[in-house]
C-alpha cells in the first residue's frame, strides 16, 4: 500500500522557549486538497516550514511522499512544489527565465520547454518574455504557482496564496488548485484564514489552535456535524471559543 | 524644530551597532597612529644609536640626530591618510544611516504630514550628522592628545592649538562625505545603490582625481607626504590646472602645513587650499537642500 | 541499473545544478546596474591610467632611440640596452584591480546574498533538491565568471592601449606572465567576493554586512599595507633615513642586523594584508619592479612562492567560510525582514 502523501507523528516544534506546535498527529492522503485553518500566529507557517524542510522540528517525525523530512531531505524535495507567502521571484529575470531556472534546479530534463508548457497551462504564456519586475501582484502570484509546478510535484504546498490578491484573483487560484488536483492529481496544503475559499476548494480541512490540532474532517462531515452554523466561519468561531 | 530631528536622529544613531563599530574603528586608528607615530621614534633613535656606534669605531664623526629634525605633531602624520581612507568611510555610512531609515520605513510620509518643512528636516539631519563626527573626531583628538603626551613628554599650547585646527579641517573635510552619503540615499531607490554609489565618488576623489591632477598613482595617495612628480607631459600641463580641485590633495597639503610636517605657508596661500575643500561642502549642501524639497517621501524605498 | 550508473546520473545531477546556479549569478551580475557602474568606472580608470603612463613611457622611448641613432652614427659598439619595461605599464591596472576591483568582488558578493533575500527566493531554492553547498559552489563560479570578465577587459585595454600609445606590443613570453597575473587576480577577487557573501550572510540587515566588508576590505587592501610601508627604517624620513645618517649599503646592511625582530613585525603585518601578495606577484610578473626585471619565469615564481601559497589559502579558506555560511545561514530571515 502506498504511503500517505503527508503523515505528522507527534510532531512539535519551539523558538527558543516558545512551543508553537504540539504533539500533532496528521495523515493526509494523496489526493486530497486540505485546507489548514488557524488564527495569526496558530503556527501554520512553522508546519509548512518543517514539511518543506525549511526547518528540522524539535520533536517528532514528519513525512512527505512516505520520505522523512530531516534525514531523507533530497527525496521530500524532489516530490513536493512550495509557494510562499509573498513570493517576488526574479525581477532582472523574465517569467520563463525564472521558471527554467527552478525546472534545472529540480532536475526536469528539458527546463525552457517545462517553463513554456506550464505558463500556456496556467494561461500565461503571454507573460513569459516580460521580466518579472514589471507584474502585478497578481501576475507575480501566478508566476509563483508555475515555479511550484514546474516540475510537476506530487505534493503542492501553498502558504496562504490569497494574499494580496483581488476578488477575481482569487476566483483564478481557486480554479487553478482544483485544476491541478483534477488534472494532475496533485495532492495540495494549503494555509488560509480565507474561510470561503476553504469551503469551496477544499476537500478536508484542519484547525490549528495554539499549536495544537483542534479538528481535522471532511468538508461534507464538518457541515453535517456542525448543522446549526450559517456556514463555516461560524464553525470555525465555534470551535475556537470550545477550545478556550 | 531642526533641534528636535537632530536630537532624535543622534538617538537613533546611538543605537545602531554599526555605527558604534565605526566608531570604535575610528578611535582605534587614532590610538594606532600614535603607537606608529612612536614606534617611528623609537627606531629613529635606535638606528641612529646603532650607526653613530659603527661611525665612531670606523673613525667617522657621528651626524646629528635625525630624530630632532622630525617635529612633535609629525607622530601623527599618519591621520592625515587615515582621515580620508577610514574617516570617510565613517562618513559616507553617517550620512547613508542619517536618512536611509526615514526611506526604508517610509517614515518620511509620517513626517510631512506634520508641522515641519523640508528645510528644518534637512537642516536637522545634517545638523545631527556634524555633531556625530564632532563626537568623533573630539575622541579621536583626545586620544591623539594623549599619545603626543606619551610620547613627548610634554605637549606645547601651540601644539594643541595645530591640534585643534588639524581635527577643524578634518571635520569640514569629511562633512562633504557626510552630505555625499545623504544625497546617494535621495537619488537612488536601493539602500545598496545608495551605499554602493556613495562609495564610487569616494573612489574617485580620491584615487583617480589625484591620478589625473597630479599623476599619483592608487597607492602612492597612501603616502602621508605626496612627492612631487614629473608633470613634463602635455597631458599633466593640462590636468594639472585641476589640482586645486583636487580636495583629497589640498586637504593632506594644508594638513601637512598645519602639523608642521611641511614647510610652512603664507595664510593666504592656505585659505586659497582650503577653499576648495570649503567650497565642497557648501555646495553638497545647496544640493541636499534642494533634492531633499523635490524628494518623493510618498514611496517607500524598503529594498535593501 | 548498476551503482556506478547510479552514481554518475547523481554527479551528473549535481553538475548541472550548480552549473545552473553559476549561470544564474553571472546573469544577475550582468543585469544589475550597481555593478555596470563600477565595471565602467573600473575600465575607465584603467585606460586612462594607461594612457597617463603610455604617453611617458613613448617620450623615454623616443629619447632612447635618439640615443641609440646618436651612438650608432658615433660607430660605438657597446650601446646601453633599453631600460624600458612595456609591461610596467600596467602597474596602473593593476593597482586598481587591487583597489577597486576589491569594492567590486565585495559588492557581487553582498548583491549575491541579498538578492535572495530581496526577492524571497531562498526557501524555493532550499526547497529544491540543491544543497547549501551546491548552492555556494554554483554562486562562487558564477562571480568567477565575471570577474573572468572584467580582469579580461581591463588586462585587454591595459595591452591594446601599451601597442598604441607606448608604441610596444607585448611578446608570448609576456602574454603568459599576464595570464598568470590574471589568474593571481582572480583568486583575490574570489576571495573578496566570498567577504562580501559572509558578512551579508551573517548579518542580520543585509546592508550592514555591506558596511562590516567594505571596513574589512579598508583595513587589507588599504591599512595594513600603508602601516608596512610606515614602519620601514628608511621611510621615517623623507629622502630616507640611512640617506640622512650617511650611511652607506654595507652601514644600512650592518645597523638593520640589530632590527630583525622589528622588521619581522612589519613583515608580518604585510604578509596579513592580501593585497600586498597580490600586488608583490603582480609586480614580479608585470616587470613592475626593476629588481625583478632581469630573471626568468621559473625564478621569479620561485622568488614569489610565498606570495602564491598565501593567495592560494585565502581563497581557499574564504571559500570554506562561504560554504559555511550558507549551510547555516537562515532560509527564513530572522524576524521576518528580508
Amino acid at each position: 500500500m502506498a504511503a500517505p502523501a503527508i503523515q505528522l507523528h507527534a510532531l512539535s516544534h519551539r523558538y527558543d522557549t516558545d512551543p508553537v506546535l504540539r504533539d500533532i498527529d496528521l495523515t493526509i492522503e494523496h489526493g486530497e486538497i486540505f485546507g489548514f485553518l488557524g488564527h495569526n500566529g496558530a503556527g501554520k507557517t512553522t508546519a509548512i516550514n518543517i514539511l518543506t524542510t525549511l526547518i528540522a522540528p524539535t520533536s517528532g517525525s514528519a513525512q512527505v511522499c512516505g520520505h522523512d523530512v530531516v534525514r531523507q531531505r533530497g527525496e521530500v524535495t524532489a516530490c513536493i512544489g512550495y509557494l510562499p507567502a509573498e513570493v517576488r521571484m526574479y525581477g532582472h529575470l523574465t517569467a520563463a527565465e525564472n521558471l527554467a531556472f527552478f525546472a534545472t534546479l529540480s532536475g526536469v530534463p528539458h527546463p525552457r520547454r517545462a517553463a513554456a508548457e506550464t505558463l500556456a497551462y496556467l494561461e500565461c504564456a503571454d507573460l513569459a518574455n516580460l521580466r518579472v519586475s514589471t507584474f502585478s501582484s497578481g501576475m507575480r502570484q501566478r508566476i509563483g504557482i508555475a515555479q511550484a509546478i514546474v516540475h510537476r510535484p506530487q505534493v503542492l504546498f501553498l502558504d496562504e496564496p490569497t494574499t494580496g490578491l483581488d476578488p477575481f484573483g482569487v476566483r483564478q487560484l481557486r480554479e487553478t488548485i482544483l485544476q491541478l488536483n483534477a488534472d494532475l492529481g496533485m495532492t495540495v496544503f494549503m494555509n488560509t484564514h480565507l474561510l470561503g475559499e476553504v469551503s469551496k476548494v477544499c476537500t478536508t480541512i484542519g484547525v490549528l489552535n495554539h499549536g495544537e490540532l483542534i479538528y481535522k474532517d471532511s468538508i461534507e462531515e464538518t457541515t453535517r456535524r456542525f448543522p446549526d452554523e450559517a456556514s463555516l466561519e461560524d464553525i470555525y468561531v465555534r470551535m475556537g471559543s470550545d477550545s478556550a | 524644530m531642526i533641534g528636535t530631528i537632530a536630537t532624535h536622529q543622534l538617538v537613533a544613531l546611538r543605537r545602531q551597532r554599526v555605527f558604534a563599530a565605526l566608531l570604535a574603528s575610528f578611535v582605534l586608528v587614532s590610538a594606532l597612529a600614535g603607537l606608529l607615530g612612536w614606534s617611528s621614534n623609537h627606531t629613529i633613535s635606535r638606528v641612529y644609536d646603532e650607526a653613530a656606534k659603527l661611525m665612531v669605531a670606523t673613525g667617522q664623526p657621528p651626524p646629528p640626530n635625525p630624530f630632532l629634525l622630525k617635529p612633535a605633531l609629525s607622530l601623527l602624520s599618519n591621520m592625515v591618510v587615515y582621515v580620508p581612507l577610514i574617516g570617510a568611510l565613517f562618513a559616507v555610512v553617517l550620512g547613508h544611516l542619517s536618512v536611509v531609515e526615514d526611506e526604508a520605513s517610509g517614515l518620511g510620509r509620517l513626517l510631512f504630514s506634520r508641522h515641519i518643512t523640508r528645510t528644518q528636516y534637512a537642516m536637522g539631519k545634517v545638523t545631527s550628522a556634524a555633531v556625530a563626527l564632532v563626537i568623533a573626531l573630539g575622541a579621536s583628538m583626545g586620544v591623539s592628545a594623549l599619545s603626543l603626551l606619551v610620547v613627548n613628554h610634554a605637549l606645547a599650547v601651540s601644539d594643541v592649538a595645530r591640534l585643534g585646527l588639524f581635527y577643524a579641517l578634518s571635520w569640514l573635510y569629511l562633512m562633504s562625505f557626510v552630505l555625499i552619503g545623504i544625497i546617494a540615499v535621495l537619488v537612488t531607490h536601493r539602500r545598496s545603490l545608495a551605499l554602493l554609489s556613495a562609495m564610487g565618488a569616494w573612489l574617485v576623489l580620491t584615487f583617480v582625481v589625484p591620478q589625473f591632477t597630479s599623476g599619483l598613482r592608487p597607492t602612492q595617495s597612501l603616502n602621508p607626504i605626496i612627492e612631487p612628480i614629473g608633470t613634463s607631459q602635455r597631458f599633466f600641463q593640462i590636468t594639472a590646472h585641476g589640482q586645486p580641485f583636487s580636495v583629497v590633495e589640498q586637504y593632506k597639503a594644508t594638513a601637512a602645513v598645519i602639523l608642521n610636517t611641511a614647510p610652512a605657508e603664507a595664510t593666504g596661500q592656505l585659505a586659497l587650499r582650503l577653499l576648495p575643500v570649503a567650497a565642497l561642502a557648501a555646495i553638497l549642501l545647496l544640493i541636499t537642500l534642494k533634492l531633499v524639497q523635490r524628494h518623493d517621501f510618498s514611496r517607500s524605498a524598503s529594498n535593501e | 541499473m548498476s551503482d556506478q550508473t547510479v552514481t554518475t546520473r547523481v554527479t551528473g545531477a549535481r553538475r548541472a545544478r550548480v552549473l545552473a546556479i553559476a549561470k544564474h549569478e553571472y546573469r544577475a551580475a550582468v543585469r544589475s546596474r550597481i555593478l555596470l557602474i563600477l565595471v565602467v568606472l573600473l575600465i575607465l580608470v584603467t585606460a586612462a591610467s594607461v594612457y597617463i603612463a603610455s604617453a611617458g613611457y613613448a617620450a623615454k622611448l623616443a629619447e632612447y632611440e635618439t640615443y641609440r641613432a646618436a651612438a650608432q652614427a658615433q660607430g660605438l659598439d657597446r650601446i646601453a640596452p633599453t631600460p624600458l619595461a612595456a609591461l610596467s605599464l600596467l602597474r596602473g591596472p593593476l593597482e586598481y584591480l587591487e583597489i577597486i576591483g576589491a569594492v567590486i568582488a565585495i559588492s557581487l558578493g553582498y548583491l549575491s546574498v541579498s538578492r535572495e533575500r530581496i526577492n524571497r527566493t531562498l526557501p524555493l531554492i532550499r526547497t529544491r533538491p540543491v544543497t547549501a553547498g551546491e548552492q555556494a559552489t554554483g554562486t562562487f563560479l558564477g562571480a568567477m565568471g565575471v570577474f573572468a570578465t572584467l580582469v579580461a577587459t581591463t588586462i585587454a585595454v591595459g595591452i591594446v592601449s601599451i601597442g598604441l600609445l607606448g608604441r610596444d606590443w607585448v611578446n608570448p613570453g609576456e602574454l603568459f606572465q599576464i595570464a598568470l597575473t590574471a589568474v593571481a587576480a582572480l583568486l583575490y577577487l574570489g576571495a573578496f567576493y566570498c567577504l562580501g557573501a559572509i558578512a551579508t550572510a551573517k548579518s542580520r540587515f543585509a546592508a550592514n554586512g555591506l558596511v562590516i566588508a567594505l571596513g574589512i576590505w579598508l583595513l587589507v587592501v588599504l591599512v595594513l599595507p600603508q602601516i608596512g610601508d610606515t614602519m620601514d627604517a628608511d621611510n621615517q624620513l623623507p629622502g630616507g633615513l640611512f640617506q640622512a645618517l650617511a650611511l652607506d649599503h654595507d652601514g644600512e646592511l650592518a645597523v638593520l642586523q640589530h632590527f630583525t625582530g622589528y622588521e619581522r613585525i612589519r613583515t608580518g603585518i604585510e604578509e596579513a594584508s592580501l593585497s600586498k601578495h597580490f600586488e608583490r606577484f603582480a609586480f614580479a610578473m608585470s616587470d613592475v619592479k626593476d629588481r625583478y626585471r632581469p630573471y626568468n619565469l621559473p625564478w621569479l615564481l620561485n622568488e614569489t612562492r610565498n606570495d602564491i601559497a598565501w593567495l592560494l589559502a585565502y581563497a581557499v579558506a574564504m571559500f570554506v567560510g562561504l560554504r559555511r555560511s550558507f549551510r547555516t545561514q537562515p532560509t527564513i530571515p530572522p524576524g521576518g525582514t528580508p
